[in-house]
């Protein structure tokens, strides 16, 4: 197994908050890993770091064996690496169809099979194709928001909190889903609170709190580990 | 007759300010700011091609060609040096700045042209007379207006058809989304600057054909006119612009034909101010409620 993704050690501030303390962790090809940790633990930052919307002071982001720490954020998703931002942000006033064309921006070759691959993952978008973005439901909202990232055909998709708000339905759904791409071989990282369900997906998980990584292991290691239980399964 | 007279006017008049009002409102729909410059830039416009055909010569397309290329150069520049530093500032600095620019803009006009009224040659001549010579409407009248409908048409198919535009729309949502999706902001915003600066040059033609005097001051009261028609049609959209500025043109001639020349403009204002409580988005201004 090769190494897609290397970060080290990187340190983040928002101003004077120390949001990031000396980061390291790695995503193998094929991989699902997982970032879990309560609110404000640092995870979604380490996220918009490696896509370069933020900044790490110190040490390096490697994709695929390239420094990518200083790559400008709208170079990235060329690289092969796309990232379901935390809230979907999609483009709620254009159509759905448009929202996926601006997930293909970067790369026109093959928009019509993309689409049509994106459009049997998720059935409901291509009912909903010429609807305005922002009239969808918050889980048809969440499946525009990873089609339109799998429409750059990344080798490492990142999803950042991608059950937020959902109903306990729709996140079995959303999880569901993010197997499925697994199982095709869709390299992933994935950002969760809810760790239970994120953990059962996932390969191997980092534990973060308040800017550091304070566990590692496996899935299962980490969803039987009496500590990650009590602090964050409920018991 | 009389009253068809000044809607004819007041159509063309308003074709003038819809096309700087749709300047005014791409820059608004994705930068976030009132670029007040834009104004100013008209009135470059009007001196680029003014000097292009009275002292170089040139025929008219050529010197209209000319002004909207320095135009665009211009609006590309001041982007770039005066509002790019400021993009993360609050935005009452990018708003002073605006002003601040504004008024380098006239003032160098008036070092290097000075404050003498240039009269400005009309880019098309003679006027159409109709029923018996009751009604006439002058050529320059019906180019503006033809002009002002082509622009609002390229522009709508440029925004809805088009990658680039496409991208513009997805910028003026989200700019942090628009990056991950490899769209790059700074260069998006330049187009647009220069898109709003290349209409500014065709409308500086347009208005000193109207009103044939040149002057540093000449795009300022035009200027705010055509801001107050993008906020009367919504600011941001394209066709609210267009609706606004023709509607705010109309309001301006029947004013100035039955009740007061002096007082067309308080008229005007008023009437927006009117619009405006009932309708504080202006006439197709989006509410946007935000899904959280």
């Amino acid at each position: 197994m090769s190494t897609i993704l290397k970060v080290n050690s990187i340190n983040v501030y928002y101003g004077n908050i120390h949001a990031i303390k000396d980061i390291s962790f790695e995503v193998n090809e094929g991989e699902i890993v997982t970032l879990i940790g309560a609110n404000g633990a640092g995870k979604s930052s380490a996220l918009n770091t490696i896509t370069g919307l933020l900044r790490s002071k110190t040490g390096s982001i490697e994709f695929n064996g390239e420094n990518i720490s200083h790559t400008p954020a709208y170079r990235i998703v060329s690289k092969g690496l796309a990232l379901v931002p935390e809230g979907r942000r999609i483009f709620q006033q254009m159509t759905v169809k448009e929202n996926l064309d601006m997930g293909a921006y970067t790369g026109k070759d093959g928009f019509e099979k993309k689409l049509e691959e994106v459009y049997t993952q998720f059935p409901r978008l291509k009912e909903r194709e010429k609807q305005v973005a922002g009239t969808l439901s918050g889980g048809e909202q969440q499946m525009l928001a990873m089609g339109r990232a799998l429409m750059s055909s990344p080798k490492l998709l990142m999803l950042d909190e991608p059950s937020m708000g959902l109903a306990p339905i729709l996140v079995e759904q959303i999880f569901d889903i993010i197997s499925a791409l697994h199982k095709k071989g869709t390299t992933i990282l994935l950002v969760e609170q809810n760790a239970q369900a994120a953990l059962a997906v996932a390969d191997r998980g980092y534990v973060l709190e308040t800017g550091k990584i304070v566990t590692t292991g496996t899935g299962d290691e980490l969803l039987n580990s009496p500590a990650i239980k009590k602090a964050y399964l409920g018991g | 007759m009389k009253f068809l007279a000044y809607l004819v006017s007041g159509i063309s008049l308003g074709s003038i300010y819809a096309i700087i009002a749709l300047g005014y409102t791409m820059v608004y729909g994705i930068a976030k700011m009132m670029n007040f410059a834009h104004g100013d830039v008209i009135m470059v416009g009007g001196y680029i091609s003014f000097i292009a055909a009275n002292y170089w010569g040139l025929p008219t397309v050529v010197s209209i060609v000319i002004a909207m290329l320095v135009c665009t150069m211009l609006g590309i520049v001041i982007e770039g040096l005066a509002y790019r530093p400021l993009r993360s500032a609050p935005s009452l600095a990018v708003l002073i700045t605006a002003i601040g620019v504004s008024y380098f803009l006239q003032n160098s006009a008036l070092l290097i042209w000075g404050a003498n009224p240039k009269a400005y040659t009309p880019v098309v001549s003679g006027t159409l007379r109709l029923f018996q010579g009751q009604l006439s409407i002058s050529y320059v009248s019906m180019v503006t207006v033809a002009a002002c409908i082509i622009i609002m048409i390229a522009l709508t198919l440029f925004t809805s058809r088009t990658r680039m535009g496409k991208a513009m729309r997805a910028c003026s949502e989200d700019k942090g989304a628009a990056q991950l999706m490899g769209i790059n902001v700074n260069f998006t915003i330049s187009l647009t600057f220069a898109i709003g600066s290349a209409l500014a040059a065709v409308a500086g033609v347009l208005l000193c054909s109207f009103s044939p005097t040149l002057m540093p001051t000449t795009g300022s009261m035009p200027g705010i006119k055509a801001f107050t028609a993008a906020v009367f049609g919504g600011i941001g959209s394209i066709p609210g612009a267009f609706l606004g500025g023709i509607l705010l043109g109309v309001i301006e001639s029947l004013a100035r034909g039955y009740i007061s020349t002096q007082l067309s403009n308080s008229i005007v204002f008023a009437v927006l101010i009117i619009i405006l409580l009932v309708r504080p988005a202006g006439l197709l201004g989006k509410n946007v409620q935000e899904k959280v």
